[in-house]
C-alpha cells in the first residue's frame, strides 16, 4: 500500500513507464493530426513538402504508439503469467508440506512447530510464539527430525527446497507426480502426494 | 495462516487504463470549472480529452483482458439482471467493470466524444454560431456532469456494497477480493 503510485516491482515500473510513453506519444500524434487538418482547412491544399513531412511524423508517431502498445501488452501478459505461476507454486508448497506431515505422522503441535521451523524461526522464538518452554519446543523439534529421518534443522528444510527444485528441473509441465529423478537428501523415497 | 490470506490481491487495471482514467478526469474537471468557455486552453484540453478516449478505444481492442470491450460488453439486459441480483444480495465480484458500470463507461466515452465533436464544429466557419451545435454542446455538457455525478455515486455505492475499494483499484490497479467470493 505504501507505494500505491510508484510500484516497487521492476516489471510494474516498466509497465507504468511504457503506459506513460504511449499516452504522451499518442497525444503528440493527435497534435500533428490536428495540425494536418488545420493546414488543409486554412489553405486548401497545403504546401507539399510540409504536408509530406507532417504525414511522415504522424505515421512515425502512430507506429510508435502501436509498437509500444504491443510491447506493453506482452509485458503485462508475462507479468500475469509469473503471478499465476507463483500462486500455483504457493498452493503446491502447502500441499507438499501437508502431505509430508501426514506421511510422517506429526501431531498437530509438531506440525505447527515444523511450519515455524520452515519459516526460519529459532527454537526460542517458537517457544515465545507458542507460549511454551523452549525445552518443549526442542523436544518437539527433535521428534520432528526423527520422524522425518533428517539429522537436523538444515536437512529438514532442505527436504522441501529439494522438492521444489526437482519440480523445476526434472519435471516437465505436462503433469505432476510423473516419474522424475529425485535426489532425496535422506536417500529414501518420499511418497507421492495427491 | 496470517490475516492477509483472507483476501487476495488481483491485478485488474493495467497502467495504461489507469493513466488514461486519471488524465481524463482532470481534463473534464478543468474544462467544466476553471477554463473560460471560448479560450484556446478550453479547446486544447477538449481535444486532449477526445484523444484520450480515442486511445482508450484502441486499447479496448488490443489491450489487456480486463481493458477489452469483451470484458465489459455494453449490454442493458445484463445490466438490469445485475441490478436485480445486487438488490437481492448477490455478492459476485467483477474483475472488470460490473455490467451497470460498463454502461456508464460507454456513456461517458460517447458523451466526451459528442462534446469534442460539437466543440470542434464550433470552431469551423461552417458551423460557427449555428444554434443546434451550441445547444448540442450544452446538452452534452450537462449530461456529462450528471454522468460524472452518477459515476462517483456508483463507485461509492459499489465500494460499500462489495467491500472492494474501487478507487484504490483504479490507483494501484489491484482489487483485494475476499476469499470465497464468486468472481466474474
Amino acid at each position: 500500500m505504501k507505494s500505491a503510485l510508484w510500484p516497487a516491482r521492476k516489471g510494474e515500473r516498466r509497465a507504468t513507464v511504457l503506459a506513460g510513453l504511449i499516452l504522451l506519444q499518442a497525444m503528440c500524434a493527435l497534435f500533428f493530426v490536428g495540425d494536418v487538418i488545420e493546414d488543409f482547412r486554412v489553405d486548401g491544399s497545403g504546401s507539399d513538402t510540409h504536408l509530406i513531412l507532417e504525414a511522415a511524423v504522424v505515421l512515425a508517431l502512430l507506429s510508435g504508439v502501436a509498437f509500444l502498445m504491443v510491447e506493453l501488452r506482452s509485458l503485462l501478459a508475462r507479468m500475469s503469467d509469473m503471478e499465476t505461476g507463483l500462486s500455483i507454486a504457493r498452493g503446491q508448497v502447502v500441499q507438499v508440506m501437508q502431505a509430508f506431515f501426514e506421511d510422517w505422522g506429526l501431531t498437530n503441535a509438531e506440525r505447527e512447530v515444523a511450519v515455524m521451523i520452515l519459516k526460519g524461526l529459532d527454537n526460542d522464538t517458537i517457544a515465545d510464539v507458542r507460549n511454551t518452554a523452549s525445552g518443549t519446543v526442542r523436544a518437539q523439534a527433535t521428534s520432528i527430525y526423527a520422524k522425518s529421518a533428517t539429522s537436523g534443522r538444515a536437512q529438514f528444510i532442505s527436504l522441501f527446497v529439494e522438492e521444489l527444485m526437482v519440480g523445476e528441473i526434472g519435471r516437465d509441465r505436462s503433469s505432476d507426480g510423473g516419474e522424475s529423478i529425485r535426489i532425496d537428501p535422506r536417500l529414501g523415497e518420499p511418497k507421492s502426494q495427491t | 495462516m496470517s490475516g492477509r490470506a483472507s483476501a487476495r490481491d488481483i491485478a485488474v487495471w493495467d497502467p495504461l487504463v489507469r493513466l488514461i482514467h486519471w488524465t481524463l478526469a482532470p481534463t473534464i474537471l478543468l474544462n467544466s470549472t476553471i477554463l473560460e468557455e471560448e479560450s484556446t486552453a478550453h479547446e486544447w484540453i477538449g481535444y486532449t480529452a477526445l484523444g484520450l478516449v480515442a486511445l482508450r478505444l484502441v486499447w479496448a481492442l488490443v489491450g489487456t483482458k480486463n481493458a477489452r470491450f469483451s470484458a465489459f460488453p455494453p449490454n442493458p439486459i445484463r445490466a438490469i439482471r445485475y441490478a436485480r441480483a445486487v438488490i437481492s444480495g448477490d455478492r459476485t465480484v467483477h474483475l472488470s467493470h460490473n455490467p451497470l458500470g460498463s454502461l456508464m463507461v460507454y456513456n461517458i466515452w460517447l458523451t466526451v466524444i459528442a462534446l469534442g465533436v460539437t466543440g470542434y464544429m464550433m470552431t469551423t466557419i461552417r458551423y460557427f454560431g449555428v444554434d443546434w451545435v451550441e445547444a448540442a454542446h450544452e446538452i452534452a455538457f450537462t449530461w456529462l456532469m450528471i454522468s460524472v455525478a452518477l459515476h462517483l455515486a456508483g463507485v461509492v455505492f459499489d465500494t460499500r456494497r462489495s467491500g472492494i475499494n474501487l478507487v484504490r483499484a483504479m490507483v494501484n490497479g489491484r482489487k483485494s477480493v475476499p476469499r470465497g467470493r464468486p468472481v466474474e
